[in-house]
């Protein structure tokens, strides 16, 4: 302790000078809105460079979690192909093309959630891709730079995308309560469609950006409310986002042609 | 040490009020001239240090105050009195610094070469930091020379006919 207060008193000089050089620092970083930015610039590229590692890291760890869900996507997707989808030259989407990435932050614990991912405008992702898993839908790019990506999450209450009963091919909107980070509202769901728990809900198609037929979730419970003829559907979602790894960015070939298209006629 | 007191206010007030109602509200070439920096260059030599920064410190931040320019001035100011003694000895020669109180009985004596090399040294070192920090980037580096070049110029002009005037006494 005494050394301690030796050395400041030697040195007080000095330790006077570097605490007003700070303060002033960091009145020019707080202050003026251009350094302010820049500095937020460099922070955000380095921390997820930083973020980028330690995902590598952990994805070591999870190698074997990670093999066993590829197994059973593996097993799904020759299952399907060798029962449900006829490989006939008009049937095929062939304008969707998927690029795996990894997920380097994602959050479910506020009202507005995000996702970054390890692909950015390098590997041709642009703003307006969907983000998809094998078990679901997970997000809209919304900001794309050289490496990285950042997307809305679904778990975002601005957020509504195009869902499908996949039973009786209703259409409705799907958006997300904040309450539960497992449950959906489906909405515009009419009441002539004749649901019940446990009906499988899938993708919609109708937006350009996710293909049809990816699966979303369960209907976990449904009432009617009196006076509407809409059901208030929740739906429990397959794709578990507190341990989101591997994702695919889906881009469609055509989404120019048709949104041109759709404008047309607006 | 009373009357050195007295000296150091009068010169803070009057510096940057002149600063800031005379010479921050005309451009030449684009720049402000910035006579503020005189406060550092007669500053007296054998002052407490921590004493020195403190003070450099509030003329910054008072300074900056009335530029719209948060931090900067301060920045600048700090780092300028912090080399101030080895550009004295770079410019004048060594010095026992305990033996002088105000520079002009250091400089007393000295040619005009050295008086002019100090005063290029200290401005042109100033505003590099001035207009580095202020620019901030690297891509820019000819806009951040050329604005130190052109103001370090108009600022010794002005500054040595002041410094003539004014300080040639008890500088």
């Amino acid at each position: 302790m005494r050394n301690f207060v030796d050395f400041i008193i030697k040195n007080i000089n000095s330790i006077i000078f570097l605490i007003l050089i700070s303060i002033s620092i960091s009145q020019i970083f707080s202050r003026n809105y251009y350094h302010g930015s820049k500095i937020n610039l460099f922070s955000n590229s380095l921390l997820n460079s930083i973020n980028e590692i330690k995902t590598e890291l952990f994805e070591y760890f999870d190698l074997v979690k990670i093999n066993q869900k590829l197994v059973i996507e593996n097993s799904f997707l020759k299952n399907n192909y060798n029962n449900e989808y006829d490989y006939d030259s008009i049937i095929t989407e062939n304008n969707y093309r998927y690029i795996p990435s990894k997920v380097i932050s994602n959050s479910i614990k506020f009202s507005k959630n995000f996702i970054t991912i390890d692909k950015g405008s390098f590997h041709n992702i642009e703003i307006d891709d969907g983000i998809i898993t094998n078990r679901g839908v997970i997000g809209v790019i919304n900001n794309v730079s050289d490496r990285f990506a950042t997307g809305i999450s679904i778990l975002n209450s601005q957020l509504k995308i195009n869902a499908v009963l996949k039973k009786s091919q209703h259409f409705g909107s799907l958006y997300w309560t904040v309450i539960n980070h497992q449950i959906m509202e489906l909405e515009d769901i009419p009441k002539s469609a004749n649901i019940s728990i446990g009906d499988t809900i899938i993708s919609g198609g109708m937006s350009s950006i996710f293909p049809r037929n990816i699966p979303i979730g369960v209907i976990s419970d449904f009432k009617l409310p009196e006076s509407t003829n809409y059901y208030e559907i929740s739906v429990k979602l397959f794709e578990d986002f507190g341990s989101l790894r591997n994702v695919y960015v889906v881009k469609n070939d055509f989404r120019g042609e048709f949104n041109d298209l759709k404008n047309l006629n607006e | 040490m009373n009357s050195i007191n007295q000296l150091l206010f009068f010169r803070f007030i009057i510096l940057s009020l002149s600063q800031f109602i005379i010479f921050n509200n005309f451009l030449i070439f684009g720049n402000t001239v910035n006579i503020y920096l005189i406060f550092i260059i007669v500053f007296p030599l054998n002052f407490n240090k921590s004493l020195a920064y403190i003070i450099t410190f509030i003329y910054g931040f008072v300074i900056d105050f009335f530029s719209n320019s948060f931090g900067i001035i301060t920045f600048s100011l700090l780092i300028s009195i912090l080399i101030k003694p080895y550009i004295l000895k770079f410019a004048f020669g060594n010095f026992d610094v305990n033996k002088v109180r105000k520079t002009s009985e250091y400089i007393s004596g000295t040619s005009l070469y050295q008086q002019i090399s100090y005063l290029i040294l200290m401005f042109f070192i100033h505003q590099l930091i001035l207009n580095s920090v202020e620019i901030f980037s690297l891509q820019n580096f000819d806009v951040i020379f050329n604005k130190t070049l052109i103001s370090s110029i108009i600022s010794i002009i002005f500054s040595y006919f002041l410094l003539l005037i004014f300080f040639r006494k008890n500088a």
